[in-house]
């Protein structure tokens, strides 16, 4: 019957479909991470769960790559992470090697935030690594730990030492040794409204309580705009709840001998994340679920009077293909003050390291590229831009827009996420954005306190 | 049958039986005598694609497994020596509730969005059936584009339909900052929406073109009879269908119970996520994520094997079918 050879013909191309499906699956790799992929889902091409604090949009177009030298006495590759390093710079980094090798072939190749972890688990592991990468700071241990790369313990001093951004000096180490070269820096500071602020007989304010004001003032003179917040808090946006956290003397978790305590639930955090929940739900109007990828829209839609950002947003704000260049005047800045007057707030230091891979072809050519990468002349380029440079002796030199300003006041008072090798399994099981979505939606703060400690401490202790 | 009549037979594996057993009435005894003389032909054609089964299916599988016993993450993907530890990861996830809870969740979300693929798939194409000739051409148009549509692209699309503050469903219904997302099943109905959105166009088609082989005739006698449409569509066109169907059905179950980048992207744009996981994001998030490939593994192992079982259930029920 005829049935039945349509349910045949079906029956060979499901196969058929089957069969493509398991193509895509293992594009570029045979190691065992894809395998599970493979097997389990077809994450394909999508955005995967890479968050570093420092990503900046950039084009998906890849222009041609950046190369350098002959290749007759070898050739080592480098990669580097979205757009905070600008083709000049990398161009400044090779042309300073091959006058030293001139025979050495260098070649660029620019990768995207999204993903950059499983890339580089699938890739460090293959015989066709890389020889210098970038890591976002929170990435950082969960290689190092691994063993994926080379260990520079013996040339710390050598690549700056004490000179070298502390928090990021510890993202780079792992028991005791130092793999990941701190590279530039970046922290959160609070943008305002200066048109808004001045309507409302506003000043920057000096002290939390005078920001918590300040936000309730926004919010009242400003409620004819609909969903206009005082503060806009997303509530998956959990780094800007850190410093309400660490600011009343909390923490994430913190290390008692060899195991891991969840501290969010301690009386000094939950002091915290009640503050930030009566922020929320006076000031907020912000998806309670939502995330900060929309943020510069609300802002530019005029429905922010202030928002906590990272120092890089107000380039996303005033870009002209899809923000408000007009705004540009009305954007102030400043870092998150503390209880008191003169004070800041412990703000979330996003980062990036630098690593050798172990499994580099040439790894004193790789050393040697690191060397540039991390020397004054290079790291200038990052203060000139506006971005916090790896040296320390270079943050006065930091110079640019207010925003610039304000960050490099910010990371004077930086914190970090717990050290821990485990740290990506946290991010990746979202426990914090969990937490803060429900504690904005009104949920018991320390109920869901509570359950985030053991959920964090499940996976930092293994 | 152009082919003459002995390779024919040889080289359908399934005469095999026939021959052990009681000679069928479409296989005379000239066969028993051919059973001793084991012919190597048939089975040398055999070799290559049982041996690309064996590479492209075979062999992940069993790395799959092999990865499921081990104690595997970062480490030993740059090198450490993977230690043995039996069904280890398997006791971990069975023993944690929310690998249930996740597993529950899943079987629910298969079960209502191929039942509501399914019923939509048939009314577009009972639809498609009695449309003119133009207004046709364009809902097959319309599902051809929604079809080829990538699931990242559509999912994200969908996703701005129902944002939270600049979403169309929310100005549609006047109600500006309702999040659909932060509630589980709201969370789960607009999943829904998506998956059977891509789902529809490929039933309907293939519904469609199985309509068009019932006689008319039949419909035509069964009318003057006296039977109603519902009458018509339930003991005539059901029946008929029912092959595909099962197909159908079972190729869903399949597609739904694995369902990835829907979820995915939607537990980024909002919601919770220790809420909303299903078994694909589970594994992805386990494996990949928190780079537990042992136990990501294992979850993959028993989404294998559910999804065996119920293949074997499909296809057996299907064959039955046939033999009525």
């Amino acid at each position: 019957m005829r049935m039945r050879k349509i349910a045949a013909g079906l029956a060979v191309l499901s196969m058929a479909l089957a069969a493509c499906g398991s193509d895509e699956k293992d594009s570029g790799a045979t190691s065992a991470a894809t395998t599970t992929a493979a097997a389990a889902t077809t994450p394909a091409a999508t955005d995967a769960p890479a968050e570093t604090d420092a990503p900046a949009p950039t084009d998906s177009t890849e222009p041609p790559p950046i190369t350098g030298g002959t290749g007759e006495g070898g050739e080592i590759r480098l990669w580097l992470n979205g757009g905070d390093t600008p083709d000049d710079f990398v161009e400044y980094a090779i042309g300073e090697f091959t006058k030293v090798h001139p025979d050495v072939k260098v070649t660029f190749e620019r990768q995207q935030w999204t993903g950059i972890v499983e890339k580089l688990t699938t890739s460090l592991s293959s015989s066709d690594s890389p020889d210098v990468i970038e890591l976002g700071n929170t990435q950082a241990q969960a290689f190092e730990a691994a063993g994926a790369l080379l260990d520079l313990t013996d040339k710390k001093a050598e690549l700056g030492g004490d000179d070298l951004l502390q928090s990021l000096v510890e993202a780079g180490t792992y028991d005791g040794h130092f793999y990941g070269v701190p590279y530039y820096a970046g922290a959160r500071v609070v943008l305002y409204r200066k048109d808004l602020f001045e309507a409302s007989g506003l000043s920057v304010p000096t002290t939390l309580d005078e920001l918590l004001a300040a936000a309730t003032k926004l919010k009242a003179d400003n409620a004819s705009t609909p969903n206009f917040s005082g503060m806009y808090l997303p509530g998956k946006n959990w780094y800007a709840a850190l410093s309400f956290i660490w600011v009343n003397g909390g923490d994430i978790a913190v290390q008692d001998g060899d195991s891991w305590k969840g501290d969010l639930s301690s009386p000094e955090s939950i002091a915290g994340l009640t503050q930030f929940q009566q922020l929320v739900e006076q000031t907020s109007g912000a998806p309670k679920d939502g995330d900060d990828s929309k943020d510069y829209i609300a802002f530019c839609n005029g429905e922010v009077g202030m928002m906590p950002a990272p120092g890089w947003k107000p380039g996303q704000i005033i870009n002209p293909d899809d923000g408000c260049p007009d705004m540009e005047a009305n954007i102030g800045a400043f870092a998150m003050p503390g209880l008191t007057a003169d004070t800041t707030s412990p703000a979330f230091l996003g980062g990036s390291n630098l690593a050798i891979s172990a499994n580099s072809a040439h790894p004193d050519l790789a050393y040697e590229l690191l060397q540039i990468l991390i020397s004054k002349g290079y790291q200038k380029q990052f203060a000139d831009q506006g971005t916090i440079p790896a040296l320390k002796s270079l943050l006065g030199d930091i110079s640019g827009s207010e925003s610039a300003v304000a960050q490099a006041k910010a990371a004077e008072n930086s914190r970090f996420v717990p050290s821990s090798e485990n740290w990506a399994a946290v991010e990746a099981s979202s426990i914090l954005p969990d937490m803060i979505v429900a504690i904005s939606s009104g949920a018991d703060v320390a109920d869901e306190a509570a359950k985030a400690d053991s959920a964090i401490e499940e996976i930092l202790n293994g | 049958m152009t082919r003459s009549a002995t390779l024919d037979h040889a080289a359908e594996p399934w005469n095999d039986r026939d021959m052990t057993g009681s000679p069928s009435t479409e296989h005379p005894d000239e066969l028993a005598p051919r059973r001793r003389r084991v012919r190597p032909l048939p089975y040398a054609l055999l070799v290559p694609a049982i041996a690309v089964l064996g590479l492209m299916l075979g062999y992940p599988i069993i790395r799959l497994f092999t990865l499921s016993i081990q104690k595997f993450g970062l480490k030993q993907q740059f090198g450490a020596a993977a230690e043995w530890v039996g069904f280890k990861n398997f006791r971990s996830i069975l023993g944690d509730d929310e690998f249930w809870a996740v597993l529950r969740r899943t079987v629910v979300f298969c079960l209502v969005n191929v039942a509501l693929t399914i019923a939509l798939g048939m009314a577009i194409a009972l639809l498609l059936q009695r449309l003119g000739k133009k207004m046709r051409l364009l809902t097959m148009v319309g599902l051809m584009l929604a079809w080829s549509m990538p699931a990242l692209t559509s999912t994200v699309i969908w996703q701005w339909i129902f944002d939270t503050q600049y979403g169309l469903a929310n100005w549609a219904l006047g109600r500006q900052g309702e999040s659909w997302l932060s509630n589980p099943l709201s969370f789960y109905f607009v999943a829904t929406v998506i998956v059977v959105w891509m789902g529809i166009p490929f039933i309907a088609f293939t519904l469609y073109a199985g309509l068009t082989q019932i006689p008319q005739e039949t419909m035509e006698a069964a009318a003057i009879d006296g039977a109603g449409p519902w009458q018509r569509f339930r003991d005539i066109t059901v029946p008929a269908l029912k092959p595909i169907l099962l197909i159908l059905t079972s190729l869903s179950v399949l597609w739904d119970f694995r369902v990835f980048t829907q979820v995915y992207v939607l537990q980024r744009a909002g919601g919770i996520t220790r809420d909303t996981n299903l078994l694909g994001v589970y594994a992805y998030r386990i494996s990949i994520g928190a780079n537990q490939f042992d136990k990501g593994a294992a979850v993959a192992i028993v989404m294998v094997v559910m999804t065996v079982l119920m293949t074997v259930f499909y296809l057996r029920s299907m064959t039955k079918q046939e033999e009525l």
